[in-house]
């Protein structure tokens, strides 16, 4: 039972595998690839690593303010890698 | 009652110094006996003990009596009683998490002190120690800074020794080929009898990954090198998603957070709409404000992680303390 499972956690990125990115996109490469396009969304302040609420590794994008249009815009899985959008504010030198 | 007060002071005159002397004994003062944690009519002295310990632990000379000539006394845990010193005081020792700031800023933390070439040096941000790029090498540190009431030169600590520079966004261009073609463009315009001038700027800013910059005390005696309330530094550690991490600010003091984001871009406004862009970057819950910038952050263990520089009501940016020593060349 425990095997299964933890297969299927092993194979689910793949299984949800995007069509630009290699098998073995790592999903540091992945953000690297997709992050200049989301910080040219406005109202976009940043793209980070952190985790989903099940603890999975994800593509994290902060928001200024809440925007509908904009958050339409960011995917919810980018090489099979949850994408989170978290609202954060602007982000100022303190 | 009155009289009971003045005669409660002769007796605690005349034996404050005796019960000062006991083990554990912090403070004494008068105030009414607490029983079984509630306030009763009777005036006492009370004696402030940094822990209480069971009689039976304590030898005689060590236990506070129940009565000293004809008052009762009471024990009251208080622990350590420490002088109260704001982080936007003057310090002389300086420790780390201090308010800090070149002469014509607001104010910002002094982060620790870390050494270059042998000799140590104050730690904190660009924009804090060197005005955003804006200043020379040379110029006064003040602590506190000017924000906090520091002036020149009596609050004069140290000297800005070098700083990472910050690449803006939109900024004049420092790539010659860029200029170069540009000067040809605007030759152009010249030879066609244009007014129309061209400017190289940077539309993607180079990415930045420290706001850091160092200077160096004029006086060795004012080092600290630890930081208030967190103590030494323990070493340093690369930062990690999960990691539990603290920081002593100018602003808002300790406060306590937790590594949500690694390898974070963002884009970050600085003053009079200028932005620039941080790749690298640890990013943390609410753990800051305006004027914590320059703030060390270490682990729990109190190894250094990073070094705190911008932030919203949400969220606080980190650079790893890896990129800030090996921009300056500097180390513990």
């Amino acid at each position: 039972m425990k095997a299964i499972a933890l297969t299927i956690l092993l194979i689910t990125p793949y299984l949800a595998l995007g069509d630009d990115s290699p098998m073995s996109a790592s999903i540091q490469e992945v953000k690297k690839q997709h992050e200049a396009r989301f910080l040219d969304l406005p109202g976009v302040v940043s793209v980070g690593i952190g985790l989903d609420p099940k603890g999975n590794q994800a593509i994290i994008v902060g928001l200024e303010a809440p925007n509908p249009e904009i958050e339409a815009k960011i995917p919810k899985v980018l090489a099979g890698f949850p994408v989170i959008i978290r609202i954060i504010g602007s982000l100022k030198a303190q | 009652m009155a009289d009971d007060l003045n005669r409660i002071r002769n007796i605690l005159d005349s034996h404050r110094r005796q019960l000062l002397a006991r083990a554990n004994v912090v403070a004494t003062g008068i105030g009414y006996k607490q029983t079984g944690g509630a306030k009763t009519e009777t005036l006492c002295i009370v004696c402030s003990v940094k822990k209480k310990v069971p009689a039976s632990q304590l030898s005689s000379q060590d236990l506070v009596p129940a009565a000293v000539d004809g008052s009762a006394t009471d024990v009251v845990q208080t622990g350590v009683i420490r002088a109260l010193q704001a982080p936007t005081d003057r310090f002389r020792p300086a420790p780390g998490g201090v308010s800090v700031g070149h002469v014509a800023i607001t104010a910002g933390t002094l982060g620790c002190w870390v050494t270059k070439n042998g000799q140590k040096v104050i730690l904190s941000n660009n924009h804090v120690l060197a005005n955003s790029n804006d200043a020379e090498i040379g110029d006064a540190i003040l602590q506190p800074g000017p924000y906090d009431g520091g002036g020149f030169p009596q609050d004069h600590i140290a000297n800005l020794t070098q700083f990472v520079p910050i690449s803006f966004q939109g900024e004049t261009s420092d790539c010659q080929f860029a200029n170069a073609v540009v000067s040809i463009f605007n030759l152009g315009c010249r030879i066609i009898g244009s007014s129309t001038r061209y400017k190289a700027t940077n539309i993607q800013a180079q990415e930045n990954r420290v706001d850091a910059a160092i200077a160096t005390p004029l006086n060795a005696d004012d080092v600290k090198d630890e930081i208030l309330n967190i103590g030494p530094i323990a070493g340093t550690v690369s930062g990690e998603l999960g990691m539990a991490i603290k920081k002593s600010g100018r602003t808002t003091g300790f406060t306590t957070g937790e590594i949500q984001q690694v390898d974070v871009t963002a884009n970050v406004q600085y003053g009079a709409g200028q932005i620039a862009v941080f790749t690298d970057q640890l990013l943390a819950g609410a753990m800051s404000q305006g004027g914590d910038s320059g703030s060390a952050v270490v682990d729990d263990n109190n190894r250094l992680t990073g070094l705190l520089f911008a932030g919203s009501d949400t969220t606080t940016i980190i650079n790893r303390i890896e990129n800030v020593f090996s921009a300056l060349g500097v180390s513990l």
